[in-house]
């Protein structure tokens, strides 16, 4: 493998991370949630995702508790937020420690610090016939399952929000819940079913980073990427096939930073590693007037 | 006869409203450590020898509450800078940023000017303001962000924090400010007239800057025409804005004032605990004060007067959480756990 596309498959991987996260906020917002506390659910997805997949040597385990501690925090998320009626960005921030502060703690207790980082069993890389041999396209197919699942995971959110009755009426939630209770949708339930999957999702995106991107489990692991896959979805204006691009995009500024940072000394590497926050910032500049939200976006729904 | 009744029935609604208030709180505690001594239990280890190390570590002995006070500082500052934005409903969550650059800047002026040989007075000065411009600055960014173009504050304060750890460790670690021969990133010393003369024991000039700060946010908040207009702000944008308080100012002003405060907090940590910008320095019991900036302010519910008190009690049990880590090998997470259980019941529980 030559050295760009090795590069590109990188990236590639990284950018599940993103996309997956991004997903299911976009999925949350869609009907209205905007679920802030990503980061939170993917530190503790990764902790206990990785926890679980050593402690069993399975993967699938891993993955498997990594989506369920995501929904376990949407479900917080959404009861809280429907029954009580306490402001999403209070939930979502307090979730956002609380995540911090479980992931941690979990390691410590059950795995305790070691001489020798353990390793989690990684996730199976499958190379897909012909199509991983043409060059450039192969860095797309010559990834692990969990990339494949991202894809699987875009279109079909494609797919259902712009080609089947549920997602006309999921986006009709978003852009006015009062509507959409009126002709007969369950707004409630639909919010539910919305924040768990869509938390799942970045569950899933959680213990990525440790059972394929790293292997290990160290603090703070998610560095920030959780707040990114919101800016992702905003930048996407909560389109699923937009937040693939955005997600690449970041993937493609992280992992070359990271590169130029090993490879030069040209430049202050402190200032590369910077650099996917500050194009955040100016991205979110750039495309200020472009951007749209769900109307309902934030905002609790009552029927009085 | 009437009267005294009435009297009595007054007396009684007062307990009663004291009482109201409180209940929230006192129930959300009760339950919070509840529910994290199920957690603790279920980890292993003694659930009463862990509270009893958390909760009372601070008064068993004079080190102990010192150690409490030196926390206390900077938390009390970090708390500001989430509780002054929250006041109009903005969440700034760059406490942590804010705090950085406060200190790095106060690090970097400070080393400037160490061949000028000032007086300790006017140095002081100077580095608390560079201190509270700093802050300001940083916080204005995601402000004007928000006020002009519409970017959420969320994500442009915590972008900042990430932009500011950096830098922080740019500067600790590149050539005229890097101490030389140590192994974690940090400066040279701060010239000697910089350093913030120590009142009692470990206890700095700091807290008298800290006490200054609680009053002049609590005189901007009640006597000023700013803070009424941030007052309104809060209650009603829409109202205020009809009748001519420019919602853009407000929000870029109260940023700014929270900035200040996380800024101030990390120029006294400079001048009155580590003497030089350290990497890591604005870490407590392995989380940085500005998260619990956070959560301290919901705590007491961008309350200003609460702002110390709820800032004080973290305090007791972040000192109380380390001790609890020496001692009982707890890890310090646990207190993490409590506390945004804490914010999340007080929270549900005023509702």
């Amino acid at each position: 493998m030559d050295l760009f596309t090795k590069v590109l498959t990188q990236i590639v991987s990284y950018t599940s991370i993103y996309t997956l996260a991004s997903l299911g906020i976009i999925i949350g917002g869609r009907t209205g949630v905007f679920n802030i506390s990503g980061e939170g659910i993917m530190l503790a997805s990764a902790s206990a995702g990785f926890i679980a997949a050593y402690q069993t040597g399975s993967w699938v385990m891993g993955f498997f508790i990594g989506a369920l501690v995501g929904a376990i925090f949407g479900f917080i998320l959404i009861y809280i937020h429907q029954s009580l009626k306490i402001n999403q960005f209070i939930l979502g921030i307090t979730l956002i420690i609380l995540g911090t502060g479980l992931s941690d703690l979990l390691y410590k207790s059950l795995i305790g610090i070691q001489l020798f980082a353990p390793e989690a069993p990684r996730v199976p890389v499958i190379k897909l016939p012909i199509i991983s041999k043409i060059p450039i396209i192969s860095a797309f197919f010559n990834q692990d399952v969990i990339v494949y699942f991202t894809y699987f995971a875009v279109i079909i959110t494609y797919y259902i929000f712009y080609h089947t009755r549920i997602g006309l009426e999921t986006r009709a939630i978003g852009e006015d819940p009062l509507a959409a209770d009126v002709v007969g949708i369950n707004v409630k339930l639909r919010r539910y079913i919305a924040t768990i999957i869509g938390s799942m999702l970045i569950g899933l995106a959680g213990a990525y980073l440790t059972l394929a991107v790293t292997g290990t489990y160290t603090t703070n692991i998610s560095n920030g990427r959780g707040f990114m896959a919101i800016a992702i979805a905003i930048f996407a204006s909560w389109r699923p096939e937009r937040a693939f691009l955005g997600a690449l995009i970041f993937a493609a500024i992280e992992v070359i930073s990271f590169q130029q940072q090993l490879g030069s000394s040209l430049f202050p590497y402190q200032f590369l590693l910077m650099l996917p926050f500050i194009s955040v910032l100016i991205i979110m500049w750039l495309f200020r007037k472009k951007v749209e939200f769900p109307a309902s976006l934030g905002k609790e729904y009552t029927r009085e | 006869m009437t009267k005294s009744t009435e009297d009595i029935k007054q007396k009684r609604t007062l307990w009663q409203k004291i009482i109201d208030q409180l209940k929230p709180y006192l129930l959300a505690l009760f339950i919070a450590f509840f529910i994290s001594g199920i957690i603790i239990g279920l980890l292993g280890y003694n659930i009463f020898n862990a509270y009893q190390t958390m909760l009372f570590t601070t008064f068993y002995s004079r080190r102990g509450f010192i150690e409490t006070l030196i926390k206390f500082i900077p938390l009390t500052f970090a708390t500001y800078a989430f509780a002054v934005p929250f006041k109009i409903k903005f969440f700034n969550i760059g406490g942590l940023g804010q705090m950085l650059f406060g200190a790095t800047m106060t690090a970097i002026v400070g080393i400037a000017l160490a061949k000028y040989n000032l007086s300790s007075l006017i140095l002081i000065f100077v580095l608390i303001l560079v201190a509270l411009f700093a802050g300001a600055f940083l916080a204005l960014i995601a402000g004007a962000l928000k006020a002009y173009y519409n970017i959420n504050p969320i994500i442009s304060t915590i972008m900042l924090n990430f932009i500011a750890l950096y830098f922080v460790n740019f500067i600790a670690t590149t050539a005229p400010w890097k101490e030389p021969f140590s192994g974690h990133p940090m400066t040279k010393k701060i010239p000697e007239a910089a350093i913030l003369p120590k009142l009692f024991n470990q206890i700095h000039f700091g807290i008298i800057i800290v006490i200054i700060s609680i009053f002049v946010i609590y005189f901007l908040m009640n006597k000023t025409v700013l803070g009424y207009e941030i007052k309104a702000t809060g209650l009603n944008p829409t109202a205020s804005s009809v009748y001519g308080i420019k919602m853009k100012n407000t929000l870029m002003v109260t940023f700014m004032l929270g900035g200040a405060m996380a800024g101030l907090g990390g120029g006294i940590e400079v001048m009155g605990v580590h003497l030089r910008l350290i990497e890591g320095f604005a870490l407590t019991s392995g989380a940085q004060y500005g998260i619990f900036g956070v959560l301290t302010a919901l705590l007491c519910q961008g309350n200003l007067l609460g702002v110390p008190v709820s800032a004080f009690f973290i305090s007791i049990l972040l000192v109380g959480a380390d001790a609890m880590q020496r001692t009982l090998q707890v890890p310090v997470e646990v207190v993490f756990l409590t506390q945004a259980i804490i914010v999340l019941l007080i929270v549900i529980f005023r509702e």
